[in-house]
């Protein structure tokens, strides 16, 4: 046993490597520079088979083996960072699920195409409140009969929006958790499917990451995967072989890395010899030599075991691991030894550093993979307690209690019914602030998001600011990276929290961040043209409609005249929230008092939290005073 | 000097009254005393309900002495063991060698804890549903456990009605020469130390007390008197009581009205309190009583605390915290289960305040069923008059959620 690749490998990485070398490095930095995707160079991977490596021909694949495909990955993050990554989501995660859990019918009509590449792949998990933890998914999927109706929204997709099939992940039973999730083939186009931001990432420029929104998307019965349910497992049954991908992209760039800083440490001189013969130089880079031959005899040995049907899981996640773990401090070797020359722009070492740390986060965090490494040398934890895995729950919405009074229709009418809501609750627009007052000491601010539009939309978001009285503010993305307003306006956790009564939220989907800046908002009204955004779940008031159309009707209504100078501020009062409900009746002991709440079981006996009185086992005794069952009564 | 009366035909009170303790179970101030009560029954056996405390005992025998005569005491109906009544067994088992005991298991197992010698004895253990015949009397008994000690007991004698209560229906307050409810003016000299007496000693064990009054109801028609262990003996107007206890045991307020409680280092979270409280009465809420928990005993805090509809608690910050005699009142309303109230918070602090989101992080987190009203009074060191208008909006709330 020689723990060696074959000859055909040597091959197809000799002609990977050539294609990358040749069609991607030359524009590497650009795409970098400009976030660009490299559409030609996906094309004509395509065009060369490369699309769907480990597939069977009868499906469109190449017929190769897992090992085959981890060499392509790497090899083009050895070059290109996003390029290996763009490869490693099309096949791992868009393409696999369904050619592990597709019938038929699905994989000749999505996973040829796929596996030819002549469409690409992505795979939706990730939501705001679902990131390692699966079960606090909120994307839904009803069952309407002969289709089901997704709504809700996933952040942080590889491949989108350039994909055209994407693996989505819905809930469709509520409240059990991770065994109420299921897997959809969503496609592109579809009516109600679009797309969010586009993320103006750290690294990994070339790749194109975006956000997915369902507002009431049509999906065909046919195109649940698997049977309902089955969600859960198939997404971790992909992210166990997505990670092989992962680590082969993180072993490509470091390995990129190093075989740059080799050739720049024999040319650059200094004391009169290269630097790579300087033994501080010498012992980094065989270091780094070592580091990578470790990562990819973990990378390669997981990738046959998988081929070989052997079991995986653990080995692919200590790859993943250890791979992305090495690559950050190659790069950052690299990078070292560059010295001043590697922090400049244009030099594959920045690049490369930076494109490197996303391996220890995506595809599950590296502390996600001890977590999997660990429960196959441990087992099962002995007792569950909390985790949204195992116990169903009801987020409250970031914001508290609100209205959430949605007017639809025509805009006209619904800007009079929030006019006369407003002025019901006893906002006075004859009095006003100047729109530059600080945002925390701010009655009213009326605020702008990204779905305000070009820079001119700004003229509405002043003109209803002085009709409703209020303060200017934005969301971040409108400071940050439009640069509309300056950065000490936008409200945010990060940013300027907003405690006063009246917030107009125009144009603004509500990331949690945001949200979580005007919590303690006495009123929250929205207005933005997609109804799921989760602004609206947030929200007293809101009128689902286009800023364009609805801002200038409600400036109109606010009254456009001279306001007075507004008095000292009253703070409105907000509803209280509710309380949680308790999951069952508490007992209390008769022969002490002890009471028994449910929520908590009774740990030194082994019952775990949420057992109700009536399920515990009748030779349960009380564990004050050791009184049998019957002693209980309820409270 | 014996000093006894008679209840009714045959049934004498035989306790004794007690001024000289300051501490009821050296916690509870008692500035007006209490009684501890037992009573005789002259049957064709003769039967004690209960004793006293130690410091009682040579009173409970003068009257037992008194009343026997040259009998000898045939039985000892023990229906609650706490030492304020329990502590005498001893010294009646060496008088009265023959003397038979009547108790529950668990109240034999505390007498053998406390070391009571009572092996040797005629011991009947009794428990639900048990009678007990005397001659012409015939008693059943009533388990009572965790009210509020876990042996308790009540025993009924259908005879003559007689409700033998042990600590349920109790009060605070010697009686001096009264025996019956009718002989005082409850509702206004005893009501309140009752409430206090009940809400500190039994208070936490409000669903066995609920639990109680639903056995007591399938009886209620037959009781003529009920017969506690302190205070009066009830022969009239038991519907009153039942009402007040059952107010208590299920947490619920007996007046809509507020409660100021405030800790106050030099006097300025006070003046809020009584600007608060000057407020409310404006508003046309006068049922308001403020305290000091500084200068008054938890134990009349918690008891006003069981009375009102509405708490405020306004209190300093201290070293980062809640002002410890606050904490101290938070603690005992916690232990004491007190729920179903409104709250609301006055919070001080002179650099970091920080009392108000402890005040309220305990009471959404430790105790039950409580509503903190969202319009919090915060002031650095003292309240300014430009927070008047928040003063008001406070006072505004607590209205509001009065109507609610």
């Amino acid at each position: 046993m020689l723990f060696q690749t074959t000859q055909d490998h040597e091959a197809l990485r000799a002609k990977l490597r050539a294609f990358a070398e040749r069609e991607i490095k030359p524009v590497a930095f650009t795409l970098d520079q400009g976030n660009q995707f490299p559409d030609e160079a996906v094309k004509k991977l395509g065009e060369m088979g490369l699309m769907g490596i480990p597939y069977p021909a009868e499906y469109g694949g190449a017929g190769l083996d897992m090992l085959s495909y981890a060499i392509a990955v790497e090899e083009l993050a050895r070059v290109d960072a996003g390029a290996g990554v763009i490869l490693s989501a099309h096949v791992s995660l868009g393409s696999w699920p369904i050619f592990a859990y597709g019938t038929q019918e699905q994989k000749r009509k999505y996973l040829v195409p796929l596996a030819r590449g002549e469409k690409i792949g992505a795979f939706g998990l990730t939501e705001p409140n679902a990131g390692s933890d699966a079960g606090g998914t909120e994307t839904t999927a009803v069952d309407r009969g002969d289709h089901y109706v997704l709504n809700g929204g996933k952040i942080f997709i590889t491949n989108a929006p350039k994909a055209d099939t994407y693996v989505v992940f819905a809930v469709t039973t509520p409240d059990i958790g991770t065994r109420g999730i299921s897997a959809f083939i969503v496609e592109k186009g579809w009516k109600g499917f679009e797309f969010g931001d586009h993320y103006d990432k750290m690294g990994i420029r070339s790749s194109t990451t975006a956000e997915l929104i369902f507002n009431d998307v049509k999906v065909p019965k046919e195109n649940l995967l698997g049977r309902e349910g089955d969600g859960f497992k198939i997404a971790m049954a992909t992210l166990d072989g997505g990670r092989i991908g992962i680590a082969a992209q993180a072993l490509g760039i470091a390995q990129g890395a190093y075989e740059s800083a080799v050739e720049y440490a024999k040319e650059r001189v200094q004391f009169g010899k290269p630097i790579g013969f300087q033994q501080a130089i010498s012992f980094k880079l065989a270091d780094m030599a070592t580091k990578l031959r470790c990562a990819r005899l973990l990378v390669y040995s997981a990738a046959d075991l998988k081929e070989r049907h052997e079991p995986y899981g653990m080995e692919s996640a200590m790859a993943k691991q250890y791979a992305s773990d090495i690559a950050l401090e190659v790069t950052n070797d690299a990078l070292q030894i560059y010295g001043g020359t590697g922090y400049l722009k244009g030099m594959d070492v920045e690049r490369m550093y930076r494109d490197a740390k996303i391996t220890t986060i995506y595809e599950g965090t590296n502390e996600i993979q001890r977590v999997v490494i660990a429960s196959h040398i441990l087992g099962k934890a002995p007792k569950s307690e909390g985790g949204s895995s195992s116990r169903p729950k009801k987020p409250a919405p970031v914001t508290g209690v609100r209205k959430k009074i949605l007017f639809k229709g025509d805009a006209q009418e619904s800007v009079d019914a929030l006019v006369q809501a407003l002025k019901k609750d006893g906002y006075d627009f004859t009095v006003g602030i100047p729109a530059d007052t600080p945002i925390p000491q701010a009655e009213r601010v009326v605020s702008a998001g990204k779905g305000i539009g070009p820079q001119k939309n700004m003229k509405l978001i002043e003109a209803l600011a002085h009709a409703a009285g209020a303060a200017i503010g934005s969301s971040r993305p409108v400071a940050e990276t439009l640069k509309y307003v300056s950065l000490d306006r936008y409200v945010g956790m990060s940013g300027q929290k907003f405690t006063g009564n009246l917030y107009i939220a125009c144009g603004i989907s509500g990331a949690t961040q945001h949200l979580k800046g005007i919590k303690d908002a006495s009123t929250i009204v929205a207005i933005n043209k997609n109804g799921n955004a989760p602004i609206f779940k947030n929200c007293d008031y809101g009128i689902v409609g286009d800023v364009n159309e609805v801002l200038p009707l409600l400036a109109e209504a606010l009254g456009t005249g001279k306001k007075q100078s507004a008095p000292p501020m009253v703070k409105m009062k907000r509803p209280q929230p509710p309380r949680a409900e308790p999951i069952g009746p508490r007992y209390i002991c008769g022969g002490c008092g002890y009471e028994y709440i449910p929520e908590l079981g009774d740990e030194d006996a082994e019952i775990a939290p949420g057992t109700l009185f009536e399920k515990l086992p009748e030779d349960w005794v009380c564990p004050e005073c050791a009184e049998g069952k019957h002693q209980f009564i309820r409270a | 000097m014996y000093c006894v009366r008679e209840v009714t035909k045959d049934l004498y009170w035989v306790g004794a009254n007690d001024h000289r303790t300051t501490l009821f179970e050296n916690i509870h101030p008692i500035p007006r005393g209490v009684s501890y009560n037992a009573y005789l029954l002259l049957d064709e056996q003769s039967v004690l309900f209960d004793t006293v405390d130690w410091s009682a005992c040579r009173q409970l025998l003068e009257n037992l002495e008194h009343l026997l005569g040259e009998r000898a005491l045939d039985c000892l109906v023990i229906n609650h063991m706490e030492p304020d009544h329990g502590a005498s067994i001893e010294e009646l088992l060496r008088r009265y060698p023959n003397l038979k005991l009547i108790a529950t298991e668990k109240a034999f197992m505390l007498m053998r804890q406390f070391g009571f010698h009572v092996d040797g004895h005629e011991l009947v253990e009794v428990k639900e549903g048990d009678t007990c015949t005397f001659g012409g009397h015939t008693v059943t008994f009533i388990a009572a456990p965790m009210v509020h000690w876990p042996e308790a007991m009540l025993t009924f004698d259908r005879a003559n009605g007689a409700l033998f209560s042990a600590d349920a229906f109790g009060s605070f307050i010697a009686l001096d020469g009264k025996l019956f409810n009718d002989e005082v003016a409850f509702d206004r000299d005893w009501l309140d130390e009752a409430r206090r007496y009940f809400t500190n000693i039994v208070g936490k064990y409000g669903p066995h007390v609920q639990k109680l009054l639903g056995k007591a109801a399938g009886i209620l028609d037959q009781i003529k008197f009920v017969c506690p262990l302190h205070g009066p003996v009830w022969r009239s107007d038991l519907g009153y009581l039942i009402d007040k206890y059952d107010k208590w045991s299920r947490y619920a307020p007996e007046e809509q009205g507020v409660m100021i409680a405030y800790a106050s280092m030099y006097g300025n979270t006070e003046a809020a309190a009584q600007a608060l409280a000057a407020r409310l009465c404006e508003k046309g809420c006068t049922k308001v009583a403020v305290y000091d928990v500084s200068n008054t005993h938890v134990s009349y805090l918690i008891s006003e605390a069981f009375k009102y509809s509405h708490i405020v608690l306004a209190s300093v910050t201290y070293n980062l915290g809640i002002y410890p005699v606050m904490h101290n009142f938070l603690a005992d309303m916690k232990a004491l289960n007190l729920q179903n109230r409104t709250f609301a918070l006055v919070e001080n602090g002179s650099w970091a305040c920080k009392s108000g989101d402890l005040m309220q992080k305990f009471i959404d987190e430790e105790m039950k069923n409580m509503t903190v009203l969202n319009e919090r009074l915060s002031m650095a060191s003292s309240l300014h008059a430009d927070k008047a208008v928040e003063l008001d909006t406070l006072a505004d709330a607590i209205m509001d959620s009065m109507r609610t």
